[in-house]
């Protein structure tokens, strides 16, 4: 069998699939796949469907930050992101999501150290500590969609 | 209804390059020939094909930023569901051992999902249904030697991956098994559908290699990739060969158009001289090309008497002998008028409305006519009105 050459530097179809159930859908942007997974598994046993993204990663495009836009934040009843922040890229796709989505509770897994321009961008957003486990990003999603269903029974 | 644009830019971008597209075959259709609005058209229909080939090669060749999706976990949180996906390595007895070991687990829900993998060709000879008899006599082996109730089977003669996807919405599982062969294998599963599972949903996939007797592998991600590569290589292939037949079918029809259009006689006066012609008896002569246009026109010309009275704006006509000549006269009254001449053989009833008439005289001299149908005796006893002549030549 023959071994895999490297696979840089090559075209990437940012033109992701769209939503196809109609329960509480969570995106999770996470570049790590195994801790993405982990998340989605936690939050499909606590009911919602997921959808997991590598976000920009090292190619530095996102849909989000063109003009296609991205079809599962666009319909996301909510969003968890752990890009890691210290890219200007991961901070676009934070800042386009609160543009683009105002209304769609934004859940942030912020590293230790925020200086003032993060501190701006993560302006009504949820937080989470960095090293946040699964287990606590479920039970925050949870929290943050038991809120804003008061909020929303409370509003009509 | 949901728009399907992602965002404003995008639908603009859409609607520019619409225009962009439409205009010239407009502009061609409006300003040239027929045949010359095609050939813009095929190749504006060219260059959109040319551009979607490209950048479906570049989406086949290159790797995908699909993101995952899964719906909500089925059932108690105690319960799982595995789904495992195989075809031919099913008679593997080390898959069996793995699904065996599976369908003890309590509150395990197990379903061996086994694509018939049907080829182009089992489609055209019709052998489908020996393909899915094989897949069906398979998964009832397997289950016959697991002998768990929990484990359940399906044969579907879809894509394997759209089968997948639509168990994901029935059966929902937890966590996919994919079991190929190193290589595929004919009627076989293709060893990169595991990494296309795990491109597409949001749950965890494993990917298990069987060989004959032995145990069941996990291949490293070197060739995954390399899976990944070749699969891309080939269906760019498959692509672009269908592409290619898809480009010489269209383009075949559009010369057969533009050819067509090229040998349709064209005639800048088609609707007289098709007027013409049927009025004309057979072998009648060809050179049909003037029109006269005229009028009829209740009250229109005043007279010296200083009234206005009924008349033809035309009332003097030139004509050869034995050689038709198209009058098209628009009878703006609300009742018929004629041109009447017997000495010149000449009878044309003029109908309300702009009408096609032929005038044709066999005889050589200079004929008065006149209206035959009572309307303002003024004007029909006065040349210039209703009365006039027709001067025929001969040829």
């Amino acid at each position: 069998m023959s071994s895999g050459r490297s696979t840089t530097a090559r075209d990437v179809s940012i033109n992701p699939q769209t939503w196809r159930w109609s329960h509480p859908r969570v995106l999770v942007e996470d570049p790590d796949g195994e801790a993405g997974l982990a998340i989605a598994s936690g939050l499909r046993f606590a009911g919602y469907a997921v959808a997991v993204c590598p976000g920009p990663r090292g190619h530095g495009q996102c849909p989000l930050t063109g003009p296609a836009g991205c079809a599962p934040a666009h319909d996301a009843d909510l969003v968890v992101c752990n890009l890691g922040y210290e890219r200007e890229v991961a901070r676009e796709v934070l800042r386009e999501l609160r543009t683009r989505y105002p209304s769609t509770p934004l859940l942030v897994v912020v590293p230790p150290e925020i200086d003032a321009d993060l501190r701006e961008v993560l302006d009504s957003c949820h937080q989470l500590p960095a090293g946040a486990t699964p287990e606590q990003v479920v039970a925050a999603v949870q929290g943050i969609s038991e809120h804003a269903a008061e909020g929303g029974a409370a509003s009509a | 209804m949901r728009s399907p644009f992602h965002s404003e830019p995008e639908a603009f971008r859409f609607l520019l390059v619409l225009i962009l597209a439409l205009v010239p075959i407009v502009l061609a259709a409006a300003l040239g020939p027929t045949w010359l609005a095609l050939v813009v058209l095929a190749v504006v229909l060219g260059g959109v094909a040319a551009r979607a080939a490209q950048l479906r090669m570049r989406k086949l060749r290159s790797p995908d930023l699909l993101v995952k999706m899964a719906p909500p976990h089925l059932g108690s949180a105690a319960e799982r569901r595995v789904l495992v996906v195989a075809n031919d390595t099913l008679s593997e007895e080390a898959l069996l051992c793995e699904v065996e070991r599976l369908g003890l687990a309590p509150r395990m829900h197990v379903l061996l999902l086994v694509p018939a993998v049907i080829t182009a060709a089992a489609r055209l000879t019709g052998a489908i249904d020996s393909l899915l008899d094989q897949a069906r006599a398979r998964m009832q082996a397997a289950l016959d030697r697991v002998g768990h109730d929990n484990v359940a089977g399906k044969v579907t003669g879809e894509d394997p991956l759209e089968a997948i996807e639509d168990t994901f919405a029935t059966f929902v599982p937890d966590e996919v098994i994919v079991a190929t062969r190193w290589e595929q294998t004919a009627g076989g599963l293709e060893p990169r559908l595991a990494g296309l599972v795990r491109e597409r949903f949001a749950v965890p996939v494993r990917h298990l290699v069987f060989e004959p007797g032995s145990a069941a592998h996990e291949p490293d991600e070197a060739t995954e990739a390399r899976y990944q590569r070749e699969f891309g290589a080939a269906a760019a292939r498959k692509f672009g060969l269908r592409a290619l037949a898809g480009a010489g079918i269209l383009a075949a029809l559009v010369m057969s158009l533009v050819a067509l259009a090229r040998t349709t006689p064209t005639n800048t006066t088609t609707p007289a001289a098709a007027n013409q012609a049927a009025a004309l008896p057979t072998g009648a002569p060809s050179a049909l090309t003037k029109v006269i246009e005229l009028k009829v026109i209740a009250s229109g010309k005043k007279g010296p008497d200083g009234k206005l009275h009924d008349d033809f704006t035309l009332t003097e006509f030139q004509v050869t002998v034995g050689q038709p000549l198209t009058l098209r006269i628009d009878n703006t009254d609300t009742v018929p008028h004629s041109i009447t001449s017997p000495e010149a053989g000449v009878s044309i009833i003029l109908s309300p409305g702009t009408h096609d008439y032929t005038l044709l005289v066999n005889q050589a001299g200079k004929f008065e006519w006149h209206c035959a149908f009572p309307c303002d005796p003024w004007s029909m006893a006065h040349v210039g009105y209703m009365r006039g002549f027709i001067t025929a030549t001969a040829a």
